[in-house]
C-alpha cells in the first residue's frame, strides 16, 4: 500500500519516521505511518481535515510530550538517531527540529524579544550577538525591512501576516535544522501567503522543511515531496510532480481531483 | 426564496402587534436591570458619603498618628501600623506558599487522584468561616504554642483563611494564558520552568497582582480570625514594634473594639473616625489593584490589556 522503499523514491533523508503509530487514549490517530524527509526540500503533508497531518507533525519533534493522553509509538530518527530514544532528550530535539504553528502565536513582548527568545533561553547573553541574530533571522523571514524601526514595539502590533512571519523568524533564531510548518498560512490573506511561500523557497535552501498543507496548489508550487494521509495512514507518498500527475492510487486521485467523498 | 416576496406581498417592515409586545418587554427588562444596577451605585455613594459624614471632622494629623489612650483624644495610628504590619507578614507567608501550589496544580500536576485531593482540600478550606479558623488560630498559636496574643500568629491564621482564595487567583491566572504561548515556548526548545518563568508568568503577572491585591484589601479589614489571636491590645511602650512575637491590633479590629467594648468617652469620634479611614484603605486597595494590575500587564507585554 505504501511504498517508502528507496526503489521508489530515492532519498537521502534527514528525518525518517518509521512505523510510527500515534494514540490518543485508546483512540489511534496515527497508523503505522513511515515516511522520509529529505534533506534541505520541501515535503508536504496533505490529506482531508482529520486525518493526522497535525498528529504526524508533532510527532516529529516530540510536542505530544505535552499532550496529555498522547503516546507514541515506533522511530523518529534526526540523521539516523531516534529522537524516541530513552537518552533523548525532547529540548535539544526542539532546539534543531522548530516548529511554526497554524495561528500565529507571539509571545506577548516586544518584537525584539521574541526573535531573541529562543538564542536566549539557549544561554546566549551577549547584546552584539543577540542583535546581530535577530536581524539575520527577520531578514531571513523577509520582516526586516517592515520591522526594523520599531522592534521595540509589541509584537502583538503586528498584522497576522507579519506575526506568522515573525514567528518563523523565531524559529530561524535557533539555527535549527529542520522545520515543520502546520498549515503556516492558513489565517493569511493571499499576499501575505505568497510571501510565506517564497520565503519557504529560500528556507529550503538551508533547512529541511516540512510543511502540513490544506492547499492543493501551494503544496505543487513549494514541495519536492508529497505525502497523502487518509484516516491515519499514509497512503501516497512520492515526487509531487509525480503525485499530482500520476497518482497510483485511486484514493490519491480522487483527493488531488476534489472527488473525495 | 427569491419567490417569497411575490408569493406574500403581505409583509410588510412596520412592527406588527407581536412584534411591538416583544419591544415592550425588552424595553421593560433593560429598565428593570438597570434600576438594580443604578441602585447598587446609589447604596454604595450613600455608604459612602454617609461615612464621609460621619467621620470627616475626627481626621486630623494628630488622630492618625497618635497612639490611642484612656481618657478623651486618642489616635489611631498604632492600628495602621498594625494593619500594615500584619498584611505585610501574611502576604510574607501567602504569595509564594500560593504561587507554588498554584502553578505546580495549573502546570505540573496531570488529573489524577493527588491532584484531586489537594484541589478538594483547598476548596474545603476556603469554606472555613473566618471566626471558626480564628479560634483554631487561638488553639494552636496561643494555647499550644504558648505564645498569647501575637502578630505572628494573627499573620499565620489569615495566611491559612487566604490561602486557598490565593491559589485559586494564580490557578485562574495561569489559566488565562493560552496554551499556544506555551506551545511556541516549548517549541523553540525551552524547558518546562524556563517557559513559566519567561512567558506563563509574565503573561499572567497582571492577573496575578491584581488577584493579590484584592486578597489585600480583605486581609486589611479583616476582624473575627485576628480577635483571638493578635489580640486587641498594643503596646504602651512600643507601639510601633517589629517584633512578631507581641499582640497587634489592627484598625479593623480597633474600629470593632470601640463601638462595642470601649469606655472611652469619645466612642464616636475615634470610631467613625476610624471607619472611615479603613474604607479608604480598603477602596485604595481595590483601585491600587486595577492600576497596578494593568501597569504591569504593559510593562511585561508591552501592551495595554
Ligand atoms: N488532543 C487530541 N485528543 C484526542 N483526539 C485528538 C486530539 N488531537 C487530534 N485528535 C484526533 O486525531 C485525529 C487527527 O487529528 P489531526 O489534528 O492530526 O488532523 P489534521 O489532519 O491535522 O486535520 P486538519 O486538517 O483539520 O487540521 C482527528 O480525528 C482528531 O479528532
Ligand atoms: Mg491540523
Amino acid at each position: 500500500m505504501i511504498d517508502v522503499s528507496p526503489g521508489s523514491v530515492d532519498i537521502r533523508e534527514k528525518l525518517n519516521a518509521i512505523h510510527l503509530n500515534v494514540f490518543y487514549g485508546s483512540f489511534q490517530a496515527i497508523k503505522d505511518a513511515s515516511l522520509k524527509m529529505a534533506a534541505k526540500t520541501v515535503t508536504a503533508l496533505i490529506g482531508p481535515s482529520g486525518c493526522g497531518k497535525s498528529t504526524f507533525l508533532r510527532a516529529l519533534n516530540r510536542m505530544h510530550d505535552l499532550t496529555p493522553g498522547a503516546r507514541v509509538e515506533g522511530e523518529v530518527t534526526l540523521d539516523g538517531q531516534d529522537i524516541y530514544a530513552p537518552d533523548a532528550d525532547p529540548v535539544v530535539i526542539r532546539h534543531r527540529i522548530g516548529m511554526v504553528f497554524q495561528r500565529p502565536n507571539p509571545f506577548p513582548k516586544t518584537i525584539y524579544e521574541n526573535v531573541a527568545y529562543g538564542p536566549k533561553i539557549h544561554g546566549e547573553r551577549d547584546k552584539a550577538t543577540l542583535d546581530a541574530t535577530v536581524e539575520r533571522s527577520l531578514r531571513q523571514a523577509a520582516l526586516w525591512d517592515e520591522v526594523k524601526d520599531r522592534l521595540n514595539r509589541s509584537a502583538l502590533d503586528l498584522s497576522g501576516g507579519q506575526q506568522q512571519r515573525m514567528c518563523i523568524a523565531r524559529v530561524l533564531a535557533v539555527e535549527p535544522e529542520v522545520i515543520l510548518m502546520d498549515e503556516p498560512a492558513s489565517a493569511l490573506d493571499p499576499i501575505a501567503t505568497s510571501k510565506i511561500e517564497d520565503l519557504i523557497g529560500e528556507l529550503k535552501k538551508e533547512f529541511s522543511v516540512v510543511i502540513v498543507t490544506h492547499s492543493m496548489q501551494q503544496a505543487a508550487r513549494i514541495s519536492e515531496y508529497t505525502a497523502f494521509f487518509h484516516l491515519g495512514e499514509i497512503i501516497e507518498f512520492g515526487t509531487t510532480t509525480n503525485i499530482f500527475t500520476r497518482p497510483r492510487e485511486k484514493k490519491t486521485e480522487d483527493y488531488i481531483t476534489g472527488r473525495f467523498g | 426564496m427569491a419567490s417569497a416576496a411575490s408569493s406574500a406581498p403581505s409583509r410588510r417592515l412596520s412592527s406588527n402587534s407581536g412584534v411591538r409586545l416583544r419591544r415592550l418587554i425588552d424595553a421593560l427588562a433593560t429598565g428593570v436591570l438597570w434600576i438594580m444596577a443604578a441602585s447598587i451605585i446609589c447604596l454604595l455613594a450613600t455608604f459612602i458619603m454617609y461615612l464621609f459624614y460621619l467621620g470627616f471632622h475626627s481626621l486630623s494629623w494628630q488622630f492618625l498618628t497618635s497612639a490611642p489612650t484612656q481618657s478623651a483624644g486618642g489616635g489611631i495610628g498604632p492600628e495602621i501600623y498594625n494593619s500594615f504590619y500584619i498584611l505585610v507578614l501574611t502576604l510574607i507567608f501567602t504569595v509564594p506558599i500560593s504561587l507554588g501550589a498554584g502553578i505546580y496544580l495549573q502546570e505540573y500536576a496531570r488529573p489524577g487522584l493527588f491532584r484531586s485531593v489537594v484541589q478538594f482540600s483547598a476548596e474545603s478550606l476556603a469554606t472555613v468561616p473566618s471566626i471558626v479558623m480564628g479560634l483554631f488560630g487561638l488553639l494552636i498559636f496561643v494555647f499550644y504554642f504558648h505564645w498569647g496574643f501575637t502578630a505572628l500568629g494573627g499573620a499565620l491564621t489569615l495566611t491559612l483563611l487566604n490561602l486557598p482564595a490565593l491559589v485559586r487567583v494564580t490557578q485562574e491566572a495561569l489559566a488565562s494564558v493560552p496554551d499556544s504561548l506555551r506551545e511556541a515556548s516549548i517549541g523553540l526548545g525551552a524547558t518546562k520552568w524556563q517557559t513559566i518563568m519567561r512567558t506563563v508568568l509574565p503573561s499572567a503577572i497582571g492577573r496575578l497582582t491584581t488577584g493579590i491585591v484584592l486578597i489585600a484589601g480583605r486581609i486589611f479589614g479583616e476582624t473575627a480570625a485576628l480577635i483571638f489571636t493578635a489580640g486587641l491590645s498594643v503596646s504602651a511602650n512600643h507601639p510601633y514594634e517589629l517584633n512578631p512575637f507581641r499582640s497587634a491590633e489592627t484598625l479593623a479590629i480597633h474600629l470593632w473594639y470601640t463601638h462595642s467594648e470601649s469606655v472611652i468617652p469619645d466612642v464616636d469620634r475615634v470610631g467613625n473616625g476610624s471607619a472611615l479611614v479603613l474604607l479608604i484603605m480598603v477602596l485604595a486597595f481595590n483601585i491600587a489593584a486595577r492600576l497596578a494590575g494593568s501597569a504591569l500587564t504593559k510593562r511585561f507585554t508591552g501592551r495595554s490589556s
